[in-house]
Protein backbone atom coordinates (compact mmCIF):
# COMPACT_ATOMS: atom_id res chain seq x y z
CA UNK A 1 0.00 0.00 0.00
CA UNK A 2 2.72 2.40 1.13
CA UNK A 3 5.05 1.47 -1.72
CA UNK A 4 2.28 1.89 -4.30
CA UNK A 5 1.62 5.42 -3.01
CA UNK A 6 5.33 6.20 -3.27
CA UNK A 7 5.56 4.79 -6.80
CA UNK A 8 2.45 6.73 -7.90
CA UNK A 9 3.97 9.90 -6.48
CA UNK A 10 7.28 9.19 -8.22
CA UNK A 11 5.43 8.53 -11.48
CA UNK A 12 3.50 11.79 -11.28
CA UNK A 13 6.74 13.67 -10.50
CA UNK A 14 8.37 12.09 -13.53
CA UNK A 15 5.39 13.01 -15.69
CA UNK A 16 5.50 16.60 -14.44
CA UNK A 17 9.25 16.82 -15.09
CA UNK A 18 8.83 15.38 -18.59
CA UNK A 19 6.00 17.78 -19.35
CA UNK A 20 8.08 20.74 -18.09
CA UNK A 21 10.96 19.66 -20.33
CA UNK A 22 8.64 19.40 -23.32
CA UNK A 23 6.99 22.76 -22.58
CA UNK A 24 10.31 24.59 -22.33
CA UNK A 25 11.65 22.96 -25.51
CA UNK A 26 8.53 23.70 -27.56
CA UNK A 27 8.36 27.27 -26.26
CA UNK A 28 11.97 27.83 -27.25
CA UNK A 29 11.32 26.52 -30.75
CA UNK A 30 8.04 28.47 -30.95
CA UNK A 31 9.79 31.72 -30.03
CA UNK A 32 12.45 31.21 -32.71
CA UNK A 33 9.81 30.25 -35.23
CA UNK A 34 7.83 33.42 -34.54
CA UNK A 35 10.93 35.55 -34.75
CA UNK A 36 11.54 34.30 -38.30
CA UNK A 37 14.80 32.55 -37.39
CA UNK A 38 13.65 29.15 -38.67
CA UNK A 39 12.36 30.52 -41.98
CA UNK A 40 15.49 32.64 -42.49
CA UNK A 41 17.71 29.60 -41.84
CA UNK A 42 15.77 27.49 -44.36
CA UNK A 43 16.35 30.23 -46.96
CA UNK A 44 20.03 30.47 -46.03
CA UNK A 45 20.53 26.73 -46.48
CA UNK A 46 18.56 26.59 -49.72
CA UNK A 47 20.50 29.55 -51.10
CA UNK A 48 23.85 28.26 -49.89
CA UNK A 49 23.41 24.73 -51.26
CA UNK A 50 21.79 25.89 -54.51
CA UNK A 51 24.42 28.51 -55.26
CA UNK A 52 27.40 26.36 -54.34
CA UNK A 53 26.06 23.53 -56.46
CA UNK A 54 25.50 25.87 -59.42
CA UNK A 55 28.53 28.13 -59.09
CA UNK A 56 30.88 25.97 -57.02
CA UNK A 57 33.18 25.17 -59.93
CA UNK A 58 33.46 28.73 -61.16
CA UNK A 59 37.09 28.75 -59.94
CA UNK A 60 38.04 26.04 -62.44
CA UNK A 61 35.91 27.36 -65.24
CA UNK A 62 32.73 25.27 -64.93
CA UNK A 63 29.20 26.50 -64.35
CA UNK A 64 25.94 24.57 -63.75
CA UNK A 65 24.40 22.22 -61.21
CA UNK A 66 26.99 19.72 -59.95
CA UNK A 67 26.48 16.28 -58.48
CA UNK A 68 26.38 15.54 -54.76
CA UNK A 69 30.08 14.88 -54.24
CA UNK A 70 31.26 18.09 -55.91
CA UNK A 71 28.53 20.08 -54.14
CA UNK A 72 29.76 18.70 -50.82
CA UNK A 73 33.33 19.80 -51.56
CA UNK A 74 32.16 23.28 -52.55
CA UNK A 75 29.84 23.52 -49.56
CA UNK A 76 32.30 22.30 -46.95
CA UNK A 77 33.95 25.64 -46.19
CA UNK A 78 30.62 27.42 -45.90
CA UNK A 79 29.15 24.78 -43.59
CA UNK A 80 32.19 24.72 -41.32
CA UNK A 81 31.99 28.49 -40.89
CA UNK A 82 28.24 28.90 -40.79
CA UNK A 83 27.06 25.96 -38.67
CA UNK A 84 29.26 26.68 -35.61
CA UNK A 85 28.22 30.33 -35.83
CA UNK A 86 24.53 29.40 -35.98
CA UNK A 87 24.93 26.99 -33.06
CA UNK A 88 26.67 29.61 -30.94
CA UNK A 89 24.19 32.35 -31.88
CA UNK A 90 21.33 30.06 -30.93
CA UNK A 91 22.87 29.01 -27.66
CA UNK A 92 24.51 32.14 -26.28
CA UNK A 93 21.31 33.79 -24.99
CA UNK A 94 19.26 30.75 -23.98
CA UNK A 95 19.81 31.28 -20.25
CA UNK A 96 21.33 34.74 -19.91
CA UNK A 97 18.44 36.38 -21.75
CA UNK A 98 15.90 34.91 -19.33
CA UNK A 99 18.14 35.93 -16.46
CA UNK A 100 18.34 39.52 -17.67
CA UNK A 101 14.59 39.70 -18.30
CA UNK A 102 13.83 38.23 -14.87
CA UNK A 103 11.80 35.33 -16.30
CA UNK A 104 14.38 32.73 -15.23
CA UNK A 105 13.52 33.34 -11.59
CA UNK A 106 9.81 33.06 -12.30
CA UNK A 107 10.18 29.86 -14.36
CA UNK A 108 12.23 28.17 -11.63
CA UNK A 109 9.77 29.34 -8.98
CA UNK A 110 7.10 27.23 -10.71
CA UNK A 111 8.84 24.08 -9.49
CA UNK A 112 10.91 23.58 -12.63
CA UNK A 113 14.16 21.77 -11.85
CA UNK A 114 17.34 23.32 -13.18
CA UNK A 115 18.08 20.17 -15.17
CA UNK A 116 14.66 20.33 -16.84
CA UNK A 117 15.24 23.99 -17.68
CA UNK A 118 18.69 23.37 -19.09
CA UNK A 119 17.82 20.29 -21.15
CA UNK A 120 14.52 21.82 -22.24
CA UNK A 121 16.41 24.83 -23.56
CA UNK A 122 19.00 22.57 -25.18
CA UNK A 123 16.35 20.42 -26.87
CA UNK A 124 14.52 23.53 -28.06
CA UNK A 125 17.78 24.81 -29.52
CA UNK A 126 18.46 21.45 -31.20
CA UNK A 127 15.00 21.56 -32.75
CA UNK A 128 15.58 25.09 -34.00
CA UNK A 129 18.85 24.02 -35.55
CA UNK A 130 17.57 20.74 -36.99
CA UNK A 131 14.34 21.81 -38.70
CA UNK A 132 15.83 24.40 -41.10
CA UNK A 133 18.95 22.34 -41.77
CA UNK A 134 16.95 19.21 -42.59
CA UNK A 135 14.45 21.17 -44.69
CA UNK A 136 17.21 23.05 -46.53
CA UNK A 137 19.24 19.92 -47.26
CA UNK A 138 16.18 17.85 -48.18
CA UNK A 139 14.77 20.37 -50.66
CA UNK A 140 18.12 21.35 -52.19
CA UNK A 141 19.26 17.69 -52.23
CA UNK A 142 16.17 16.66 -54.15
CA UNK A 143 16.69 19.44 -56.69
CA UNK A 144 20.38 18.53 -57.16
CA UNK A 145 19.53 14.83 -57.52
CA UNK A 146 16.93 15.55 -60.21
CA UNK A 147 18.91 18.25 -62.06
CA UNK A 148 22.29 16.47 -62.02
CA UNK A 149 20.78 12.97 -62.34
CA UNK A 150 23.05 11.86 -59.50
CA UNK A 151 22.20 8.84 -57.33
CA UNK A 152 25.24 8.78 -55.05
CA UNK A 153 23.71 10.78 -52.22
CA UNK A 154 25.91 9.35 -49.44
CA UNK A 155 28.45 12.25 -49.27
CA UNK A 156 25.61 14.77 -49.21
CA UNK A 157 23.85 12.89 -46.40
CA UNK A 158 27.13 12.62 -44.51
CA UNK A 159 27.59 16.39 -44.82
CA UNK A 160 24.05 17.07 -43.56
CA UNK A 161 24.32 14.71 -40.58
CA UNK A 162 27.85 15.75 -39.60
CA UNK A 163 26.86 19.42 -40.04
CA UNK A 164 23.93 18.92 -37.73
CA UNK A 165 26.11 17.21 -35.11
CA UNK A 166 28.64 20.04 -35.43
CA UNK A 167 25.85 22.56 -34.88
CA UNK A 168 24.59 20.71 -31.82
CA UNK A 169 28.09 20.67 -30.30
CA UNK A 170 28.38 24.44 -30.78
CA UNK A 171 24.86 24.93 -29.47
CA UNK A 172 25.90 23.20 -26.24
CA UNK A 173 29.03 25.39 -26.08
CA UNK A 174 26.79 28.45 -26.57
CA UNK A 175 24.51 27.23 -23.81
CA UNK A 176 27.52 26.86 -21.52
CA UNK A 177 28.59 30.43 -22.31
CA UNK A 178 25.03 31.53 -21.57
CA UNK A 179 25.07 30.02 -18.09
CA UNK A 180 28.45 31.51 -17.20
CA UNK A 181 27.84 35.07 -18.41
CA UNK A 182 25.94 37.77 -16.55
CA UNK A 183 24.78 39.82 -19.54
CA UNK A 184 23.78 39.09 -23.12
CA UNK A 185 26.48 41.37 -24.49
CA UNK A 186 29.15 39.54 -22.51
CA UNK A 187 27.78 36.21 -23.74
CA UNK A 188 27.75 37.41 -27.36
CA UNK A 189 31.36 38.55 -27.13
CA UNK A 190 32.43 35.19 -25.69
CA UNK A 191 30.42 33.32 -28.33
CA UNK A 192 32.09 35.23 -31.18
CA UNK A 193 35.52 34.76 -29.62
CA UNK A 194 34.87 31.03 -29.31
CA UNK A 195 33.86 30.91 -32.97
CA UNK A 196 37.02 32.70 -34.06
CA UNK A 197 39.21 30.42 -31.97
CA UNK A 198 37.58 27.18 -33.11
CA UNK A 199 37.25 28.05 -36.78
CA UNK A 200 40.45 30.06 -37.42
CA UNK A 201 42.91 30.35 -34.55
CA UNK A 202 43.06 26.67 -33.53
CA UNK A 203 44.26 25.45 -36.93
CA UNK A 204 46.83 28.19 -37.37
CA UNK A 205 48.25 27.63 -33.88
CA UNK A 206 48.32 23.87 -34.40
CA UNK A 207 50.11 24.25 -37.73
CA UNK A 208 52.59 26.59 -36.08
CA UNK A 209 53.23 24.03 -33.35
CA UNK A 210 53.81 21.27 -35.87
CA UNK A 211 56.18 23.39 -37.96
CA UNK A 212 58.22 24.36 -34.92
CA UNK A 213 58.34 20.93 -33.30
CA UNK A 214 58.33 18.43 -36.16
CA UNK A 215 60.27 20.12 -38.91
CA UNK A 216 61.32 16.85 -40.53
CA UNK A 217 57.84 15.67 -41.32
CA UNK A 218 56.24 19.11 -41.21
CA UNK A 219 56.09 19.58 -44.95
CA UNK A 220 54.17 16.34 -45.45
CA UNK A 221 51.84 16.99 -42.55
CA UNK A 222 51.02 20.55 -43.55
CA UNK A 223 49.95 19.27 -46.94
CA UNK A 224 47.39 17.00 -45.29
CA UNK A 225 46.40 19.49 -42.64
CA UNK A 226 45.78 22.30 -45.09
CA UNK A 227 43.40 20.03 -46.92
CA UNK A 228 41.80 18.81 -43.74
CA UNK A 229 41.37 22.23 -42.19
CA UNK A 230 39.95 25.34 -43.81
CA UNK A 231 43.32 26.74 -44.84
CA UNK A 232 43.21 25.49 -48.43
CA UNK A 233 40.70 26.85 -50.90
CA UNK A 234 38.05 24.49 -52.22
CA UNK A 235 39.60 24.84 -55.69
CA UNK A 236 42.60 22.74 -54.69
CA UNK A 237 40.35 19.98 -53.47
CA UNK A 238 38.37 20.07 -56.71
CA UNK A 239 41.62 19.67 -58.62
CA UNK A 240 42.49 16.74 -56.39
CA UNK A 241 39.02 15.33 -57.04
CA UNK A 242 39.67 15.46 -60.80
CA UNK A 243 43.02 13.71 -60.42
CA UNK A 244 41.90 11.31 -57.73
CA UNK A 245 43.14 8.19 -59.47
CA UNK A 246 46.65 9.58 -60.00
CA UNK A 247 46.84 10.90 -56.48
CA UNK A 248 45.49 7.94 -54.56
CA UNK A 249 48.75 6.05 -53.95
CA UNK A 250 50.56 9.24 -52.98
CA UNK A 251 48.01 10.41 -50.37
CA UNK A 252 47.85 6.99 -48.78
CA UNK A 253 51.55 7.28 -47.99
CA UNK A 254 51.09 10.78 -46.56
CA UNK A 255 48.24 9.67 -44.36
CA UNK A 256 50.21 6.75 -43.00
CA UNK A 257 53.11 8.93 -41.96
CA UNK A 258 51.13 11.61 -40.18
CA UNK A 259 50.23 12.07 -36.51
CA UNK A 260 47.16 14.25 -36.70
CA UNK A 261 45.39 13.09 -33.54
CA UNK A 262 45.05 16.67 -32.37
CA UNK A 263 42.47 17.16 -35.12
CA UNK A 264 39.99 15.38 -32.92
CA UNK A 265 40.28 18.13 -30.33
CA UNK A 266 38.50 20.55 -32.60
CA UNK A 267 35.07 19.42 -33.82
CA UNK A 268 35.39 21.72 -36.85
CA UNK A 269 38.46 19.85 -38.07
CA UNK A 270 36.90 16.52 -37.29
CA UNK A 271 33.86 17.54 -39.33
CA UNK A 272 36.06 18.37 -42.29
CA UNK A 273 38.06 15.19 -41.94
CA UNK A 274 34.81 13.16 -41.89
CA UNK A 275 33.61 14.77 -45.10
CA UNK A 276 36.95 14.61 -46.90
CA UNK A 277 37.85 11.11 -45.79
CA UNK A 278 37.62 9.72 -49.34
CA UNK A 279 39.43 12.56 -51.07
CA UNK A 280 42.26 12.70 -48.53
CA UNK A 281 42.42 9.07 -47.47
CA UNK A 282 41.99 10.12 -43.87
CA UNK A 283 40.56 7.44 -41.66
CA UNK A 284 38.23 8.84 -39.02
CA UNK A 285 36.82 5.84 -37.24
CA UNK A 286 33.28 5.85 -35.85
CA UNK A 287 34.39 5.26 -32.21
CA UNK A 288 36.67 8.33 -32.38
CA UNK A 289 33.92 10.50 -33.84
CA UNK A 290 31.43 9.21 -31.27
CA UNK A 291 33.90 9.76 -28.41
CA UNK A 292 34.73 13.32 -29.47
CA UNK A 293 31.06 14.26 -29.85
CA UNK A 294 30.21 12.67 -26.49
CA UNK A 295 33.11 14.37 -24.71
CA UNK A 296 32.23 17.80 -26.11
CA UNK A 297 28.54 17.45 -25.27
CA UNK A 298 29.25 16.05 -21.82
CA UNK A 299 31.72 18.79 -20.92
CA UNK A 300 29.57 21.63 -22.25
CA UNK A 301 26.27 20.42 -20.78
CA UNK A 302 27.91 19.21 -17.56
CA UNK A 303 29.57 22.57 -16.92
CA UNK A 304 26.33 24.38 -17.79
CA UNK A 305 24.43 22.31 -15.25
CA UNK A 306 27.15 22.72 -12.62
CA UNK A 307 27.04 26.50 -13.04
CA UNK A 308 23.26 26.77 -13.19
CA UNK A 309 22.89 24.74 -9.99
CA UNK A 310 25.18 27.17 -8.19
CA UNK A 311 23.49 30.28 -9.51
CA UNK A 312 21.49 32.19 -6.92
CA UNK A 313 18.55 34.08 -8.33
CA UNK B 1 2.85 20.66 17.51
CA UNK B 2 2.62 19.78 13.82
CA UNK B 3 4.32 22.62 11.95
CA UNK B 4 3.59 23.26 8.29
CA UNK B 5 6.57 25.50 7.52
CA UNK B 6 9.72 25.30 9.61
CA UNK B 7 12.74 27.52 9.02
CA UNK B 8 15.75 26.71 11.21
CA UNK B 9 18.97 28.68 11.49
CA UNK B 10 18.64 30.04 7.97
CA UNK B 11 21.70 32.04 6.99
CA UNK B 12 22.63 33.38 3.59
CA UNK B 13 25.88 35.18 2.92
CA UNK B 14 26.82 36.93 -0.31
CA UNK B 15 30.58 37.30 0.04
CA UNK B 16 30.92 39.84 2.89
CA UNK B 17 27.20 40.56 3.21
CA UNK B 18 25.04 38.51 5.53
CA UNK B 19 21.61 38.82 3.90
CA UNK B 20 20.00 36.40 6.37
CA UNK B 21 21.40 35.71 9.80
CA UNK B 22 20.18 32.66 11.71
CA UNK B 23 16.48 33.09 10.97
CA UNK B 24 14.17 30.70 12.82
CA UNK B 25 10.43 30.66 12.39
CA UNK B 26 7.63 28.16 12.08
CA UNK B 27 4.06 28.35 10.89
CA UNK B 28 1.04 26.13 11.13
CA UNK B 29 -1.12 25.32 8.15
CA UNK B 30 -3.60 28.02 7.20
CA UNK B 31 -1.70 30.93 8.78
CA UNK B 32 -1.07 34.26 7.09
CA UNK B 33 2.38 35.64 7.84
CA UNK B 34 3.11 39.31 7.20
CA UNK B 35 6.85 39.63 6.64
CA UNK B 36 7.91 43.20 7.37
CA UNK B 37 11.20 45.00 7.14
CA UNK B 38 12.99 47.86 5.40
CA UNK B 39 14.48 47.53 1.92
CA UNK B 40 17.46 45.20 1.99
CA UNK B 41 16.39 43.52 5.22
CA UNK B 42 16.42 40.07 3.58
CA UNK B 43 12.72 39.49 2.87
CA UNK B 44 13.20 38.55 -0.78
CA UNK B 45 16.25 36.42 0.09
CA UNK B 46 14.14 34.53 2.62
CA UNK B 47 11.50 33.92 -0.06
CA UNK B 48 14.19 32.85 -2.53
CA UNK B 49 15.45 30.26 -0.04
CA UNK B 50 11.92 28.94 0.51
CA UNK B 51 11.32 28.74 -3.23
CA UNK B 52 14.64 27.00 -3.92
CA UNK B 53 15.96 29.89 -6.00
CA UNK B 54 18.84 30.52 -3.64
CA UNK B 55 20.90 27.97 -1.77
CA UNK B 56 21.24 28.90 1.92
CA UNK B 57 24.73 29.13 3.37
CA UNK B 58 23.45 27.40 6.49
CA UNK B 59 20.14 26.27 7.90
CA UNK B 60 17.12 24.47 6.52
CA UNK B 61 13.65 25.08 5.19
CA UNK B 62 11.16 22.28 5.63
CA UNK B 63 7.57 21.96 4.60
CA UNK B 64 5.39 19.35 6.29
CA UNK B 65 8.51 17.94 7.93
CA UNK B 66 10.72 17.55 4.86
CA UNK B 67 12.80 19.64 2.47
CA UNK B 68 10.57 20.70 -0.41
CA UNK B 69 11.46 19.22 -3.81
CA UNK B 70 10.91 20.81 -7.22
CA UNK B 71 7.70 18.80 -7.55
CA UNK B 72 6.51 20.16 -4.18
CA UNK B 73 7.27 23.68 -5.34
CA UNK B 74 5.07 23.14 -8.39
CA UNK B 75 2.16 23.22 -5.96
CA UNK B 76 3.21 26.61 -4.54
CA UNK B 77 1.85 29.89 -5.79
CA UNK B 78 4.36 32.71 -6.16
CA UNK B 79 3.82 36.37 -6.96
CA UNK B 80 7.10 38.20 -7.55
CA UNK B 81 7.79 41.78 -6.51
CA UNK B 82 8.48 42.62 -10.15
CA UNK B 83 6.35 40.33 -12.29
CA UNK B 84 8.59 39.33 -15.23
CA UNK B 85 6.84 37.51 -18.04
CA UNK B 86 7.44 36.98 -21.75
CA UNK B 87 6.65 40.45 -23.05
CA UNK B 88 5.97 39.47 -26.68
CA UNK B 89 3.52 36.75 -25.73
CA UNK B 90 -0.11 37.35 -24.85
CA UNK B 91 -1.69 37.25 -21.41
CA UNK B 92 -3.34 33.90 -22.18
CA UNK B 93 -0.13 32.38 -23.58
CA UNK B 94 1.93 33.46 -20.58
CA UNK B 95 -0.67 32.26 -18.10
CA UNK B 96 -1.06 28.93 -19.91
CA UNK B 97 2.71 28.39 -20.13
CA UNK B 98 3.42 29.04 -16.46
CA UNK B 99 0.35 27.20 -15.23
CA UNK B 100 1.16 24.16 -17.39
CA UNK B 101 4.68 24.15 -15.95
CA UNK B 102 2.94 23.48 -12.65
CA UNK B 103 0.78 20.77 -14.16
CA UNK B 104 -2.37 22.88 -14.37
CA UNK B 105 -4.92 22.89 -17.17
CA UNK B 106 -5.84 25.70 -19.56
CA UNK B 107 -9.42 25.78 -18.21
CA UNK B 108 -8.01 26.49 -14.75
CA UNK B 109 -6.01 29.37 -16.26
CA UNK B 110 -9.21 30.83 -17.78
CA UNK B 111 -10.97 30.58 -14.42
CA UNK B 112 -8.20 32.44 -12.63
CA UNK B 113 -7.88 35.09 -15.35
CA UNK B 114 -11.61 35.73 -14.95
CA UNK B 115 -11.21 35.85 -11.19
CA UNK B 116 -8.61 38.61 -11.35
CA UNK B 117 -10.54 40.47 -14.06
CA UNK B 118 -8.20 39.82 -16.96
CA UNK B 119 -10.33 37.56 -19.16
CA UNK B 120 -11.04 40.36 -21.63
CA UNK B 121 -7.36 41.21 -21.89
CA UNK B 122 -6.28 37.64 -22.56
CA UNK B 123 -5.25 38.37 -26.15
CA UNK B 124 -3.20 41.44 -25.28
CA UNK B 125 0.55 41.22 -25.30
CA UNK B 126 2.19 41.46 -21.91
CA UNK B 127 4.28 44.46 -23.03
CA UNK B 128 1.01 46.39 -23.45
CA UNK B 129 -0.16 45.82 -19.87
CA UNK B 130 -0.13 48.39 -17.07
CA UNK B 131 1.69 47.60 -13.83
CA UNK B 132 -1.58 46.77 -12.09
CA UNK B 133 -2.64 44.40 -14.87
CA UNK B 134 0.76 42.73 -14.79
CA UNK B 135 0.41 42.26 -11.05
CA UNK B 136 -3.01 40.71 -11.56
CA UNK B 137 -1.64 38.38 -14.22
CA UNK B 138 1.09 37.29 -11.81
CA UNK B 139 -1.57 36.63 -9.21
CA UNK B 140 -3.73 34.65 -11.66
CA UNK B 141 -0.77 32.40 -12.48
CA UNK B 142 -0.02 31.94 -8.78
CA UNK B 143 -3.63 31.03 -8.00
CA UNK B 144 -3.86 28.28 -10.63
CA UNK B 145 -4.54 24.89 -9.10
CA UNK B 146 -5.63 26.17 -5.69
CA UNK B 147 -2.14 26.18 -4.13
CA UNK B 148 -1.80 25.16 -0.50
CA UNK B 149 1.07 27.59 -0.05
CA UNK B 150 1.18 31.12 -1.48
CA UNK B 151 4.28 33.31 -1.40
CA UNK B 152 3.65 36.96 -2.27
CA UNK B 153 6.56 39.37 -2.50
CA UNK B 154 5.35 42.98 -2.17
CA UNK B 155 1.99 42.25 -3.84
CA UNK B 156 0.42 45.59 -2.86
CA UNK B 157 3.10 47.81 -4.43
CA UNK B 158 1.76 50.35 -6.90
CA UNK B 159 -1.87 49.20 -6.80
CA UNK B 160 -4.70 51.73 -6.89
CA UNK B 161 -7.30 51.50 -4.06
CA UNK B 162 -9.77 49.46 -6.14
CA UNK B 163 -7.14 46.90 -7.14
CA UNK B 164 -5.83 46.79 -3.58
CA UNK B 165 -9.31 46.02 -2.32
CA UNK B 166 -9.77 43.33 -4.98
CA UNK B 167 -6.43 41.73 -4.10
CA UNK B 168 -7.26 41.74 -0.40
CA UNK B 169 -10.56 39.97 -0.99
CA UNK B 170 -8.90 37.32 -3.18
CA UNK B 171 -6.25 36.71 -0.51
CA UNK B 172 -8.98 36.51 2.12
CA UNK B 173 -10.77 33.85 0.04
CA UNK B 174 -7.53 31.91 -0.29
CA UNK B 175 -7.00 32.06 3.46
CA UNK B 176 -10.56 30.88 4.09
CA UNK B 177 -9.95 28.01 1.66
CA UNK B 178 -7.14 26.91 3.99
CA UNK B 179 -4.06 28.11 2.11
CA UNK B 180 -0.98 29.23 4.02
CA UNK B 181 0.13 32.70 2.94
CA UNK B 182 3.50 34.44 3.22
CA UNK B 183 3.22 38.11 2.34
CA UNK B 184 6.12 40.55 2.40
CA UNK B 185 5.09 44.18 2.23
CA UNK B 186 5.74 47.78 3.18
CA UNK B 187 1.98 48.49 2.97
CA UNK B 188 1.20 47.33 6.50
CA UNK B 189 -2.32 48.69 6.52
CA UNK B 190 -3.14 46.39 3.59
CA UNK B 191 -1.80 43.22 5.18
CA UNK B 192 -3.05 43.87 8.74
CA UNK B 193 -6.66 42.77 8.13
CA UNK B 194 -5.40 39.48 6.64
CA UNK B 195 -2.42 38.53 8.78
CA UNK B 196 -2.52 36.03 11.65
CA UNK B 197 1.24 36.33 12.30
CA UNK B 198 3.88 38.99 11.74
CA UNK B 199 7.65 38.71 11.41
CA UNK B 200 10.02 41.66 11.32
CA UNK B 201 13.38 41.32 9.60
CA UNK B 202 16.08 43.90 10.29
CA UNK B 203 19.49 43.58 8.65
CA UNK B 204 18.88 39.90 7.99
CA UNK B 205 17.98 39.12 11.59
CA UNK B 206 14.55 38.23 12.83
CA UNK B 207 13.71 41.08 15.22
CA UNK B 208 10.22 39.85 16.06
CA UNK B 209 7.98 36.93 15.24
CA UNK B 210 4.63 36.30 16.88
CA UNK B 211 0.92 36.17 16.30
CA UNK B 212 -0.70 39.52 15.69
CA UNK B 213 -2.57 39.20 19.01
CA UNK B 214 0.65 38.60 20.91
CA UNK B 215 2.34 41.59 19.28
CA UNK B 216 -0.64 43.80 20.09
CA UNK B 217 -0.57 42.56 23.69
CA UNK B 218 3.15 43.37 23.97
CA UNK B 219 2.63 46.86 22.57
CA UNK B 220 -0.63 47.85 24.23
CA UNK B 221 -0.56 51.50 23.29
CA UNK B 222 0.10 50.76 19.60
CA UNK B 223 -2.98 51.25 17.47
CA UNK B 224 -1.74 49.45 14.35
CA UNK B 225 0.77 46.96 12.98
CA UNK B 226 2.64 49.87 11.46
CA UNK B 227 3.15 51.51 14.87
CA UNK B 228 4.37 48.19 16.31
CA UNK B 229 6.76 47.78 13.42
CA UNK B 230 8.19 51.28 13.81
CA UNK B 231 8.69 50.80 17.55
CA UNK B 232 10.57 47.54 17.10
CA UNK B 233 12.58 48.92 14.20
CA UNK B 234 13.57 52.02 16.19
CA UNK B 235 14.57 49.95 19.23
CA UNK B 236 16.71 47.55 17.22
CA UNK B 237 17.98 49.78 14.48
CA UNK B 238 17.91 53.53 15.20
CA UNK B 239 19.11 54.47 11.71
CA UNK B 240 18.88 51.83 8.97
CA UNK B 241 22.26 50.99 7.48
CA UNK B 242 22.47 50.81 3.73
CA UNK B 243 23.89 47.49 2.59
CA UNK B 244 26.63 47.95 0.01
Amino acid sequence: MGSSVVSTRAQSRFQLAASQLQLIATKEFGDRFRSGWVFACVLVWLGAIGLTSFLGLLQIGHIGVQGYERTVISLLNLVQYLVPLLGLLLGFDLIVNEREEGTLRFVLAQGVGRSQLLFGKFLGGCLTLTVPLVLGFAIAGTVIGVAAKDNSIAPFLRLAVSGLVLGIIFLSVGLMISTFCRTRVQALVFALLTWCVMVFVFDLVALGVIVSTESRTAAQEIEVLCDTTHVNAAADIHSEFDNASERKSETAVVAEGTSIGWLALNPVDLFRAVNLSQQLELRTSAPIIFSVVTVWLTIALGLSFWKLRRTDL
Amino acid sequence: MNRYLEISGLTKCYRMIRALDDVNLSLERGCVLALLGPNGAGKSTLFSCILGLTTPTRGTVSLEGRTPTDADRASFGYVAERVSLYSQRTVAENAAFFARLRGQTVSEVKTQLKRVGLSRASNRRVCQLSKGMLQRLGLAIALCGQPKFLVLDEPFNGLDPALLDGLQSILREEHQRGATLLISTHTMSAVEPLATHAAILLNGKLAAFATLEALRAQHESADSLETIYHRIARERQPMPEVLV
